[in-house]
């Protein structure tokens, strides 16, 4: 945005807004738009609300607030608009402004998020969390509107295999799921190992991306994380990332801090699928996984990565694979959005559970721990397709 | 925008339920429009049904009140159609939309206006079956709005139109009443007056069910791309197609700047360097299509054609009509607004025309798109341009007329498909005379005699077009 603009309500990019061309090719591709059928829970009806508020027709009023929170922001709209509006970067803004204004995210939430950043205490705080739900001290009935895996790990296996020699790649742990999904890491870094690899992985001060603080609409802490982030992979190495989410919040970096070195960083990230695509003739695959697996693209790869496609490459190699008939459409997990929109979420699940129904598939890979987490609580068999390649080779 | 009365908004939410009777202000300004940027009133009242009851329900509530009804399906519509006039109750069929029975034997199906004109093909597909027509905006749009618009798109070249592929109507029309117009038998006895409702724009009535013809799926598609160095030589190709007696399923031009914007999205792999490009697609058993694709491939390169590609795997032909499909959408890629014609001329004035256009165009400093029906000659050039420049706008419309006028001098007809809505209904005097707008007046009022339907649709009244174009400050539509 030039300097030299007043800044607007929301302060959004004027050459951003005007870009929509309002002509609804986006409207099927939106998962709250599928769910509600109303205007007001499109790309388009968004882009309309925003226009009305800068242009000072409406003020901010809870309606509109509550339009904006009911997105789940992931991107669907951008890879169906000829367009090539940006609707995430309006969006972001968006919710910038409404929490720099205490409009959105509550107390609460904002205090959840804090400590994402401490990865010892998240790691402790986890393993506690999971006695108490053993103990059975968390109520079943507030266990998924807080978002909790069905079984917290207690115990986790330390991370491994790591090289001693110098760093080939890197493999980034993340925050909440090195805590509750570390055997998918172990699965990365076995089959990483096996191409021929040396693979690293940083100290606790990598550990949180801030991309949930970033829907969060908390700008401030986002920045403060990606440079901790940032410093904790030297090196020219690529960083690979197991999560499509966390992935995608790196690649953002360059764009999130504008500086040089960001935009360096970004150019290092790979999401393992992209990774190891290209790497598939180092591996020894002697045997096929025994089912069919149903490919369910997070978002986060699809949509925002556009990264998909080398699963493809990846999966179809190990298994038979299948695919879903709902063009990429969200299955409602979105970082917190589970947790703040329980109901719409719900709704848009059950879509999309219907949708990986109708391929007959009994386990579906997706490589987003949101969404994995997500979609086994409607009782799916969720994989995270590295663990269905590290399977292939090295057994259960 | 007028606040709605109390009682009128209490009857409305106790017929339905609260949450699907919107009045907030900003829920007007969301069904202010539709995808054109002809018109923009933000409405007293939306309501959202879901049976046909509801919709009788609030069209007799708006009457009580003395309020009219505009109909709304999808808002894609690139005339103004759904364009809330004169205050009225809009009344939105997206959540009507269920796809109610399927007569395999018959090939025929019940689907409620709000189906979305790709979702029924999909919902079909195991059956091996498809909806024909299938305009550019088939994900989007609604039956019930191609209905209303009469529809067409690249494949009713062959097909025909969506009057082709509608048997039977349930309509609630504006006294509150339900009746069905046509039947499942193709001929029925009596006046087609299913024929008279599509088309109508929501002047007649809302269509809240829909009985559908469904085509059995090709056994055999080809589909080709053939690439030019000259409009001249893609028109003379087309016309060499048709003479060869060939009837392509669908038959298609886009230009140089089409190409570029529509490029840039789909990544078809179109030829950047082309003055134009034909999209030419056959069906039929296999050995039919084998030898019309390569009497095509012939004709094309006869006709001057500098590549022909055939598409080699499912994958290339429906990236090639992504791209093809996405040219309206993706005219942001150049300047942020659009104006889009829709006019029919006859084939042979195809060349005439489109250089007439691009030079009524140019000569004024815009650029213009062109993408059209070339198979059937229906042409839409779109002038693209950014708002915001001073005096733009006027340039705009001063060129639309020009085209327009063009059109209708070369023989032509005002709206391929369309429709006429907002946009040109103050044109329809330069194709009917006073007395034939009388008769299709008159039509109207046999449907909706106190012209509660869609006010200020389709037929002129000389009260609106000083506001035509009135726009609130900042509104970028
Ligand atoms: C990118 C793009 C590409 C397009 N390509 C084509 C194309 O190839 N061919 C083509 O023909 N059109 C095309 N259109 C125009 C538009 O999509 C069609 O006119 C479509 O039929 C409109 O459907 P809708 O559901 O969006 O209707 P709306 O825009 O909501 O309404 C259109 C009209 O129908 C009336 N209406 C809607 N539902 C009902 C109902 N149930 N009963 C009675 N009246 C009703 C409305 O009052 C209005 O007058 C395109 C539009 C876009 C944006
Ligand atoms: S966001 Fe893109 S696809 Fe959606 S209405 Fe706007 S221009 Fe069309
Ligand atoms: S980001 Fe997703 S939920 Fe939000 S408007 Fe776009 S498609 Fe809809």
């Amino acid at each position: 945005m030039s300097e030299t603009l007043m800044r607007t309500v929301l302060g959004l990019d004027p050459d951003k807004l005007v870009a929509c061309v309002s002509c609804g090719l986006c409207l099927p591709h939106c998962p709250t738009y599928r769910a509600t059928e109303e205007e007001s829970a499109s790309p388009r009806g968004r882009i309309a609300l925003m226009r009305a508020v800068e242009a000072g027709e409406l003020a901010i009023d809870e309606d509109f607030v509550r339009f904006m929170e009911r997105c789940v922001m992931c991107r669907g709209c951008e890879t169906a608009c000829p367009s090539a509006v940006q609707f995430g970067a309006l969006m972001e803004q968006t919710r910038v402004t409404l929490g720099s204004q205490r409009r959105i995210g509550s107390r609460w939430m904002r205090l959840a998020l804090k400590p994402l950043g401490h990865h010892r205490l998240l790691l402790v705080g986890s393993s506690a969390l999971g006695v108490l739900q053993r103990l059975r001290m968390i109520p079943m009935s507030v266990q998924p509107r807080l978002g909790l895996p069905a079984r917290i790990p207690i115990r986790r296996a330390p991370l491994g295999p790591l090289s001693d020699r110098p760093t080939d790649a890197w493999l980034y742990t993340g925050c909440v799921m090195d805590a509750w999904q570390r055997d998918v890491h172990n699965a990365a870094l076995r089959v990483m190992a096996a191409t021929g690899a040396n693979v690293n992985v940083p100290d606790g001060q990598g550990a949180c991306c801030g991309a949930l603080h970033v829907h969060m609409g908390m700008g401030g802490d986002a920045r403060r994380l990606a440079v901790r982030t940032m410093a904790a992979f030297p090196g020219d190495a690529p960083i690979v990332v197991d999560s499509a989410g966390c992935g995608a919040q790196l690649k953002d970096y360059g764009h999130l801090l504008g500086t040089e070195a960001a935009r360096v960083f970004s150019a290092r990230v790979r999401d393992v699928g992209e990774w190891l695509a290209p790497r598939m003739n180092t591996l020894r695959i002697s045997k096929r996984f025994g089912s069919v697996v149903a490919i369910q693209d997070p978002c986060h790869l699809r949509h925002v990565q556009r990264a998909h496609l080398p699963w493809r490459i990846v999966l179809s190699a190990v298994a038979d694979t299948a695919e879903l008939d709902d063009d990429g459409r969200c299955c409602g997990a979105g970082g917190s959005y589970s947790i703040t929109q329980p109901e719409l979420a719900g709704s848009i699940r059950d879509t999309k559970v219907e949708a990986i129904r109708r391929t007959g598939a009994p386990i579906v890979a997706s490589a987003n721990p949101g969404c994995s987490m997500w979609l086994s609580g409607a009782g799916l068999d969720v994989r995270h397709p590295i663990q269905i390649v590290d399977e292939v080779l090295h057994g259960p | 925008m007028s606040p709605s009365s109390p009682e009128l908004l209490a009857e409305l939410r106790a017929a339905l339920a609260p949450i699907r009777v919107l009045d907030s202000p900003f829920e007007k300004v969301l069904y202010a429009r539709d995808a054109s940027a002809v018109g923009y009133a933000p409405p007293g009242v939306v309501c959202l049904p879901l049976t046909t009851a509801e919709v009788q329900a609030c069209v007799r509530i708006a009457a009580a009140h003395g309020r009219p009804v505009t109909p709304r399906g999808s808002g894609t519509g690139l005339a103004g159609g759904a364009v809330p006039l004169n205050d009225p109750v809009v009344i939105v069929t997206t959540k009507m939309n269920r796809l109610v029975e399927v007569d395999e034997d018959s090939r025929t199906a019940w689907v409620e206006p709000g189906l979305l004109n790709l979702d029924l093909s999909r919902q079909v597909a195991h059956l091996g079956l498809h909806y024909a027509p299938d305009p550019s905006s088939q994900q989007t749009c609604s039956i019930g709005g191609n209905v209303a618009s009469n529809s067409g798109g690249p494949h009713c070249l062959l097909h025909g139109c969506t009057s082709a592929h509608v048997l039977a109507i349930e309509v609630v029309l504006a006294d509150g009443s339900v009746c069905v117009l046509g039947g499942p038998e193709p001929d029925a006895p009596g006046y087609d007056l299913r024929g008279a409702f599509v088309g109508s724009e929501g002047t007649m009535g809302i269509a809240t069910k829909i009985l559908v013809r469904l085509m059995p799926n090709p056994p055999t598609i080809r589909t080709l791309l053939a690439d030019f160095a000259s409009i001249r030589d893609a028109s003379a190709a087309v016309s060499a197609i048709i003479g060869a007696g060939i009837l392509p399923a669908a038959l298609e031009m886009m230009d140089a700047n089409c190409i570029a914007a529509v490029e840039n999205f789909a990544h078809a792999g179109l030829p950047l360097d082309a003055a134009a490009v034909l999209l030419v697609e056959v069906e039929g058993l296999a050995a039919g299509t084998e030898i019309a694709a390569s009497e095509i491939v012939a004709q094309c390169r006869a006709s001057g054609a500098r590549a022909v590609r055939v598409a080699a795997t499912v994958e290339e032909r429906m990236l090639l009509w992504k791209a093809r499909k996405s040219a309206f959408g993706a005219i942001a890629n150049i300047k942020p607004n659009y104006y889009l014609h829709d006019c029919v001329v006859p084939r042979t004035k195809l060349v005439e025309v489109m250089e007439k256009v691009v030079d009524i165009v140019e000569s004024r400093g815009l650029i213009v798109l062109n993408v059209f029906h070339a198979g059937d000659g229906n042409l839409h050039p779109l002038i693209v341009f950014d708002r915001r420049e001073p005096g733009v706008e006027e340039k705009v419309q001063q060129a639309g007329k020009a085209i327009i006028e063009a059109c209708v001098a070369a023989g032509g007809v005002l709206s391929g498909e369309h429709g006429i809505g907002l946009e040109k209904r103050d044109y329809m005097a330069l194709v009917f005379s006073a007395v034939d707008l009388e008769h299709q007046q008159r039509l109207r009022d046999v449907f909706d005699p106190a012209r509660r339907m869609n006010p200020e649709k389709v037929l002129p009244t000389g009260s609106w077009c000083g506001e035509l174009h009135h726009v609130p400050e900042g509104a970028w539509i």
